[in-house]
């Protein structure tokens, strides 16, 4: 895929030039993931810093020969991370755009959004994700546990990314309600997006719904968990395929399988009917009981909404009334089933199905 | 004939239309096999329709409405259909999603189907080989 060959005399590439053949390397190789700019960064910056060791004409030649190691250390990396994914706290967030600081994106944005942060926060970002500084050593400094530094740096990681697309958007928020949601969204905490209600919240606020589901773009690829935009006929049968993929790695049975897909079926489509456009999320789930673990889809759109939610639970009101079609039917095939939906706002569907029998 | 990519086949069959469906469908594609399916009935001139869904992965309310929809048209334009190989976990949903294919009429597999056809029409059973 290298389209500049290596040893070609001639002055050195420019950026633009160098970041084009970078990212060719590395997305050949690691696609759309959320990585790759990182890497490509990464790269970029370590040819930039050996630029006095490298022959002239020889800057893509090393500049491919640094992508590919990296990507390769990358995925081992990744492997340890998933080996020992349950002992580490400190987790790495390359996807970052405080990592991005140097050279991309819009510095004066995320001066911005640093300024939001208290003094020591701020300290504290720099120092891990700017000077790369290890938590145990920051946790040293400031008589802590590096447990509790990681923890804390995910917080503040989570507040960054909101306040740099703030700043970056030039983004003022309607009201006092919206930065916690964002927050809780951006954290991917699912408590404290019940404790904000942000379900309801994005609902109502045109605002957060956009930026809730940008900040939720950024989530890394997992194996237990798809995001499916829902806009035409194929989207319904693409969500419900997932459905069942994830669902079948907990052990479901068959027929459980075909009664997921359906219900997903079913709620998908009242989005290509009348809200145009929505998404659906599908996510293993753990239970209350130690254990059991279902299969949550949450079904969302910016459509009309429902008018009368007790009719259309209703068996026999899809005849005459097309919002909230199926949704009697959905509810039996699932065992939990929760509606939000507010008249012009759009409607938000939490179904989950448990292993192991029903609990109706 | 057949239409698009291996997404179903329409088979002449005796008098009778045999109706595959190969994969997942999305709603686009089952009212193409509505479309093609009643066309065919004229063009061929059959009594019959047969419309194998056993590899569907669902039948949900718009799948079971379209069947019952061609059925209906296919019946106005003098032809009877059966529905078949409908899964055991299929009709398990469909059943829980409150969906049935009403007054359709359904046959076990493609043999049931051909037999259930051939008594209804009252034909001579010379159409029941060929599986
Ligand atoms: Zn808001």
């Amino acid at each position: 895929m290298t389209a500049t060959s290596a040893g070609v005399e001639g002055p050195p590439p420019e950026a633009d030039e160098l970041l084009a053949l970078l990212r060719r390397v590395v997305g050949a190789r690691v696609g759309g993931h959320p990585d790759a700019e990182d890497l490509v960064q990464e790269a970029y910056l370590r040819v930039l810093a050996a630029s006095d060791r490298i022959d002239p004409g020889m800057t893509e030649a090393y500049a491919v020969t640094t992508a590919r190691n990296l990507v390769a250390s990358h995925w081992r990396q990744g492997d340890r991370f998933k080996r020992h994914q349950h002992r580490l706290v400190d987790l790495d967030e390359p996807d970052d755009p405080v990592r991005r600081m140097e050279g991309i994106e819009d510095q004066g944005a995320m001066a911005r959004a640093l300024a939001t942060f208290t003094d020591d926060e701020r300290e504290l970002l720099v120092a891990h994700e700017v000077h790369g500084t290890p938590t145990a050593k920051l946790a040293a400094e400031q008589n802590s546990t590096a447990g509790a530094v990681a923890a804390k740096l995910h917080r503040l990681r989570a507040r960054l990314r909101v306040e740099y697309l703030l700043a970056h958007e030039n983004i003022d928020l309607p009201s006092d309600e919206c930065r916690p949601v964002l927050v809780a969204v951006s954290l991917r905490d699912r408590r404290r997006q019940r404790e904000t209600k942000a379900e309801n919240h994005r609902l109502r606020c045109e605002v957060c719904q956009d930026l809730a589901l940008r900040l939720e773009q950024q989530e890394p690829e997992r194996d237990d968990f798809a995001r499916i935009r829902i806009a035409v006929d194929a989207d319904i049968v693409t969500a419900r395929q997932k459905a069942r993929e994830l669902a079948s790695a907990l052990g479901f049975p068959g027929v459980d399988l075909t009664v997921i897909a359906t219900a997903v079926s079913e709620m998908t489509r009242n989005i290509v009917r009348f809200a145009g456009e929505g998404q659906v999320e599908i996510e293993l789930v753990n239970g209350e009981a130690p254990g059991r673990r279902g299969v949550q889809v949450i079904v969302r759109d910016a459509g009309p909404g429902i008018p009368d939610i007790e009719a259309a639970m209703r068996d026999g009101y899809s005849t005459y009334h097309g919002l909230g079609l199926g949704l009697p039917g959905a509810r039996r095939l699932m065992d939990d089933f929760e509606l939000v939906t507010a008249d012009g706002r759009g409607t938000t569907i939490t179904m989950t199905k448990w292993q192991q029998g029903a609990k109706k | 004939m057949s239409t698009g990519p291996a997404l179903f086949s329409i088979l002449r069959q005796g008098q009778y239309l045999v109706a595959s469906v190969h994969t997942a469908l999305d709603d686009s594609q089952m009212l193409r096999l509505q479309g093609d399916l009643v066309e065919e009935v004229g063009r061929s001139r059959s009594r019959g329709i047969i419309i194998d869904v056993a590899a569907l992965d669902v039948l949900d309310s718009f799948g079971t409405k379209t069947l019952g929809a061609i059925a209906e048209m296919a019946r106005l334009r003098g032809a009877t259909t059966v529905i078949v190989g409908i899964q055991p976990d299929v009709a398990f949903a469909m059943v829980q999603l409150g969906m049935g294919t009403g007054a359709v009429a359904t046959a076990l597999d493609l043999e049931e189907g051909l037999a259930f056809l051939d008594d209804t029409l009252a034909l001579p059973s010379t159409v029941r080989h060929g599986q």
